[in-house]
Order: C-alpha cells, then structure tokens, then sequence
C-alpha cells in the first residue's frame, strides 16, 4: 500500500458509484421483468409484484440492501488505513488510525437507524419490536399515529396525541362526558414517552457496542500497521469488521444493562400496542364495527365447545 | 468522507471492478434461483385436525422392521427442513434405512387459534396423531423424535403417556432454559409476556425471526449477504442458499396461549429442569421416561447451545440413555453433510440395539 501509488479520492468515487449504479440498473431490469411477467399473468399494472418471502427476489432485495452498507462500511475502514498509509513516521501513524477510529465511531453510532446501517443496528435493537408492534408504516417508538390514520384529524376533538410529555393536559384529570377517551389518550400519549426513553436507553448500548467493535478492530489492525502488513483487501478489512463487532455485540447483549433496555422498550411497544388497540375498539363500538374483544370472545366459545366434544369422544 | 489525494490503493478500485463482474453474476443466478423447490420425499396426508396434518413418508428401502418414527417438529419454523432437497434431507436419509417415518406438520396458526394452549399441542393433538401412527401399525407404542421446541413436548408427552413411547430421540432439545450462554434465555427472562401476548393475539413468526437474527446481528442481516458474492454464478449452491433463506423466514405465527406458557415457563422459569411443570394438570416428571432416549445435540448450536440439552441425561429415569453430540450448529444438524452421513445411520442402529 505504498502511498506513490495511490490514485485519488476522484477515482475511488467513481468506481463505487459505478459499482452501485450498476446494481441498481441490474437490479431495475430485474423487477421490470417480474413486473411484466406478473401482468401477464395477473392482469395487474406494472408495478413491481408482492415478493414472496424467501423468493429469489427477498434474497435479491436483502443482498442489494446489505451490500450497500458493505459499501459503506468498507469504504470508511478503506478510506482509513489508506491515509493512515502515506504516514511515514510509525507513532504518527499509529495516532492518525486511533483518530481515525475515533471519528469513526462517532459516523458509525450516528447512523443509528439510518439506512447505511440500518439493518445490522436497528434490525437487531428491536428484535421483539419487529413485526408485531406498531401499524403499517410506523415505527416503534413513533407517534402513535391515530392522527394520520383518520386523515389527519383528531376524532375525538382532544389535543393531538404524541404531544409532548410535559403538556399540561397530560396531568388533568379527565372529566365530562368524553372522559374515559380523554384518558385513554392520556394514558397512550404517557405511554408513547416511555417507549421514547426506553428507545435512547437501548441506542446507548448500541453505541457502546460500536465503540467496542471499533476498539476492537484497532486492537486487531493496528500491530499489522506497526509490522508494515495492513490488512490487503476491502472484503479483509470487513470481515475483521464483522468479527470485532459480533465479539463485541455478544459482550454487550449478555450484559444487564442491554437485557434490561432491551426489555423496557419491548415492554412498552406492547403497552403501547394494548393502549392503541384499546382507542381503536373504542372507535369501532362507535359505528357499530366488529372488535377483537367480540371475536375473542366466539373464539373462548368455540374452544369450549370443542373440548367438550372431545370430552364425550365425539372429536 | 473527508479523503487525502493519496487514499485508495489501485488494489481496491481492482477489487471493486471483480465485484461487480460478481454482482452481475450472482444477480443472475439468484433470478435463476427463484423457482427452488422445497420438500422432496413423497409422502402421504394420513390424518387431519384443525391446521394440522400428520402425514406419512413412502419407502425408499425395504423395511427395516422396526417400530415407526414420529416425528414431532417445534411450532416455530416449518418441518420442510427435515426435508429440504434430496441432497440435503434426513427424512429421505431415515427412509433409505428402511425405517417408516410420520412427521406432524403443524400447519401456519391463526387468529382462532390464540387460546390454543401447550395441553392442546401436547395431551392433543401430539396424543392423538401418535393414536393415529399406532392404530395404523396395531402396535401400543412405537418410537417419538422430537425436534428442538419439539423435542421438549417429545419429553412432556413421553412423561406424562409413558406406556405410549417405546423409544424417545430428542434432537437439538432444550431441557435447561438457563444456561449461561443461552442469549435468546436471557432476553425471555426480562420481557412482560401477558402484556406481549395480549398485545399481539397470536405472536407473530416475523417478531420470532427478528429475535434470531438478533443473536448475531453483523453475521446473520448483512455478512451473510455479502457472502453470497462469493457463490457467483453457481446454480446449485444459490438455490440452497435461497431454500434456506425461504425456510428461516417462513415462520409460523404462535398460538398465543402457547406462546404465553412455553415463554413463561421454560425460558422464564424453566420448570422443565426443576420439576415442576405442569401440562393439563398434570406434573411432568422426567423420572417417568424410563424408555430408551437417544439425545442428539449440536456442539456448535448458537440457538439450543449444548449445555442446554446435556442435562437431559440426569433428568430422565431411563438406565438406557445416550447423548450423541454432532460437530454442528443448529441449522447443520438438519441440513449439513456430516449429519446427513452420520446421523440416519446412528439413529438406525441405536433402534436395532
């Protein structure tokens, strides 16, 4: 990795953008056809069809999401033992990778949630969280929603829930004909705080753990640095990526404080879900709807009825 | 980024450049893979119950004449994987020894299905698929193997109907739900399961795969991805790649009150290894399996690590115990070349004892 031989920034950008815009056109053709095949078959418009799970089209979809963040990881490591090499003197250069790492930690933990990381640190933060809380499209810890969900307008002519916490209606008792709504709303608004404070006490694990990856992974590249041998490929400097930060996630999620965040906030997504149930059912009573507390009970039925047919010997 | 004139060797702008010819490639060939087929073996519907279906597998060979093996999968992923492919399928491999295999498919639950409970599973459905597998056979007992969440309600099963069971093999089971190492244990132990369960009706098998992949997150949502490059244009190895990927995330939704007891009772308070669970009623004592018990184990299982199955051996009232662990992890024992070679036969021959 002699530092004479490097070419610039210039050239690095544009072989990762031709990389990914390949990709993506790749990619595009791809759900073009499926696209036409499926409305062929089904009579639809050409939007992209559903994608069955674990379809050779999830896997695509999932590949081409996690190999831009590869992108992006292994661009930042890259990026960073090359300036680290055109360091000749061995402290100084020992002192820029540390910096460097530091920064990086700093990018690493600030992407928390966003897309370039978003896979392995929100997927993971949440992993009771995932697919059975929330209502399409919203995400755990957000506002509760039921504003957008009818059309922007507050059915019950209350303040908005997802106000702040500190609104002082949140602490009135609720009075009048309305009141049981009003509380319920206070109750959900309260609850959606909790899922707030539980979220950014789960996001500072996380942090800790890309510190320590990062710690790690200095620790791993830097008597290489030293012995004149850096690591001699992006996929090299990745996987020593990965094993730092698996090795430090295994640490951390044993640990009580990880355990305990991770409880909080699944424990307050289900209270929250319970609390939004709750208004809903309420709202459906209102237009006379069907409920799940109506289904539940004919489901309560029809098990009794079973166990007692299996009782006599009849099922 | 900020980035020096000097920053990229012309290595990486090489390999970036071979990346994108493997792209191109393993784009393609995952295209190509989106037909895979799953489950290979032919097998019969033999008996029906709600979303389940008990079916029985043809022979391969001439029969080995020896009771017939049923097979009672977890609730948590579909069974198919006992029979993935014919390369890759410890049913078919069972079957080649002449042995008559049964298999519970538990089918996917639903919304009516959430006050379905672990005594409906277990003192049900279980008891009465086994009625099925003997009336067929005229026999009072016959061989039950149980696998992974399966295997704990092969256990139950086999202790409270003892005279039911002639052999029980558990596979990749977990007895003791407090091990050190059991990660997915300890974050069961902090959660609110009534407020869970009540908030979600049924527990939905997507929240269930984002807790797995959970346990090595860097591994198991992006390297895995990555690695995927290194399979390029290999037809045969994409489609294995995509049947698995099929398989992991097609999980079921849990019965709630199911999901609810087994939550609360094995991972929270893992009754099974201090004696006092009860299904039905009744106490399950493991003292009560005094039939031959064959337990088979991963050594490298991340999901049932091995100290959670080994204690088995100390539970059990069986004098005819044997603990047959496997160089594997979880997903290997099912699918993996060494346990397709090693594992069928072992079984074969630890019936023919």
């Amino acid at each position: 990795m002699a530092a004479d031989q490097m070419p610039g920034p210039n050239e690095w950008a544009a072989a990762m953008q031709k990389t990914q815009d390949d990709v993506m056109r790749q990619w595009t053709e791809m759900a073009n056809a499926w696209s036409k095949a499926a409305s062929g078959v089904l009579q639809v418009p050409a939007a992209p069809p559903p994608m069955p799970p674990g379809g050779g089209a999830e896997v695509a979809q999932k590949f081409m999401a996690q190999f831009e963040q590869y992108l992006g990881v292994s661009r930042s490591l890259w990026d960073l033992l090359g300036r680290t090499a055109t360091v000749q003197e061995p402290e100084q250069r020992t002192r820029v990778f540390t910096e460097g790492l530091q920064a990086l930690q700093q990018q690493f933990a600030g992407l928390w949630g966003a897309t370039a990381f978003g896979a392995p640190l929100s997927g993971a933060a949440l992993p009771f969280a995932q697919g059975g809380f929330g209502f399409p499209g919203m995400m755990p810890g957000a506002s509760p929603g039921f504003g957008a969900m009818f059309g922007g307008g507050n059915p019950f002519g209350f303040a908005a829930p997802g106000a702040t916490s500190a609104a002082p209606w949140l602490s009135m008792p609720a009075l009048g004909p309305a009141r049981e709504q009003q509380e319920a709303w206070q109750k959900l608004t309260q609850i959606s705080g909790r899922v707030a404070q539980a979220q950014m006490k789960l996001s500072s694990q996380w942090n800790e753990i890309i510190a320590l990856a990062l710690r790690e992974l200095g620790s791993k590249i830097t008597p290489q640095l030293s012995s004149g041998a850096p690591p001699g490929s992006v996929k090299e400097v990745y996987e020593l990526w990965v094993n730092s930060a698996e090795s430090a996630y295994a640490r951390i999620a044993h640990g009580a404080a990880f355990i305990q965040a991770q409880s909080e906030l699944t424990n307050a997504l289900s209270q929250l879900r319970i609390a939004q149930r709750e208004l809903l059912e309420d709202f459906s009573r209102q237009f006379d709807l069907p409920t799940r507390a109506e289904l539940n009970s004919i489901h309560q039925q029809l098990r009794e009825l079973k166990a007692a047919l299996h009782k006599s010997g009849g099922g | 980024m900020p980035a020096t004139d000097k920053s990229v060797p012309p290595d990486a702008l090489q390999e970036f450049s071979d990346l994108q010819r493997r792209i191109s490639g393993s784009l393609s060939a995952l295209q190509a893979a989106a037909g895979a087929t799953f489950g290979c073996s032919e097998k019969d519907a033999v008996y029906h119950e709600d979303k389940l279906t008990l079916y029985r597998y043809r022979p391969l060979a001439a029969s080995a004449n020896l009771p017939p093996i049923l097979i009672v999968y977890a609730l948590v992923n579909r069974p198919y994987m006992m029979d993935l492919q014919p390369d890759r399928s410890l049913i078919r491999r069972l079957l080649e020894q002449g042995l008559d295999v049964y298999l519970i498919d538990w089918g996917y639950p639903d919304g009516a299905d959430r006050y379905t409970d672990l005594n409906d599973y277990i003192n049900g459905y279980i008891d009465r698929c086994l009625g099925v597998v003997l009336r067929e056979h005229q026999l009072k007992s016959t061989t039950l193997l149980g696998v992974c969440q399966g295997g704990s309600f092969s256990l139950c099963y086999t202790a409270l109907h003892p005279g039911r069971v002639r052999n029980l093999i558990t596979m990749v089971t977990p007895v003791d739900f407090h091990t050190p190492d059991n990660l997915l244990a300890k974050w069961v132990r902090g959660l609110d399961i009534d407020a869970l369960v009540s908030a979600n009706g049924i527990v939905s098998g997507d929240l269930l795969n984002a807790a797995y992949v959970s346990l090595m997150p860097f591994r198991l949502l992006q390297q895995k991805y990555v690695n995927l490059l290194e399979l390029g244009d290999d037809q045969a190895a994409m489609e294995n790649f995509v049947r698995m990927e099929k398989w992991i995330f097609d999980s079921p939704d849990q019965a709630g009150e199911a999901f609810r007891q087994f939550a609360r009772w094995f991972f929270q308070e893992n009754r099974l290894m201090s004696g006092t669970l009860e299904i039905g009623g009744r106490r399950v004592d493991l003292k009560q399996i005094t039939q031959p018990v064959l337990n088979i184990y991963g050594k490298q299982d991340h999901l049932v690590p091995p100290d959670a199955s080994i204690p088995l051996g100390q539970l059990v009232g069986s004098s005819d115990y044997r603990a047959l662990p496997l160089s594997v992890g979880h997903i290997g024992m099912y699918v993996s070349s060494r346990a397709q070679r090693e594992l069928p036969q072992a079984i074969a021959e630890w019936l023919r004892r």
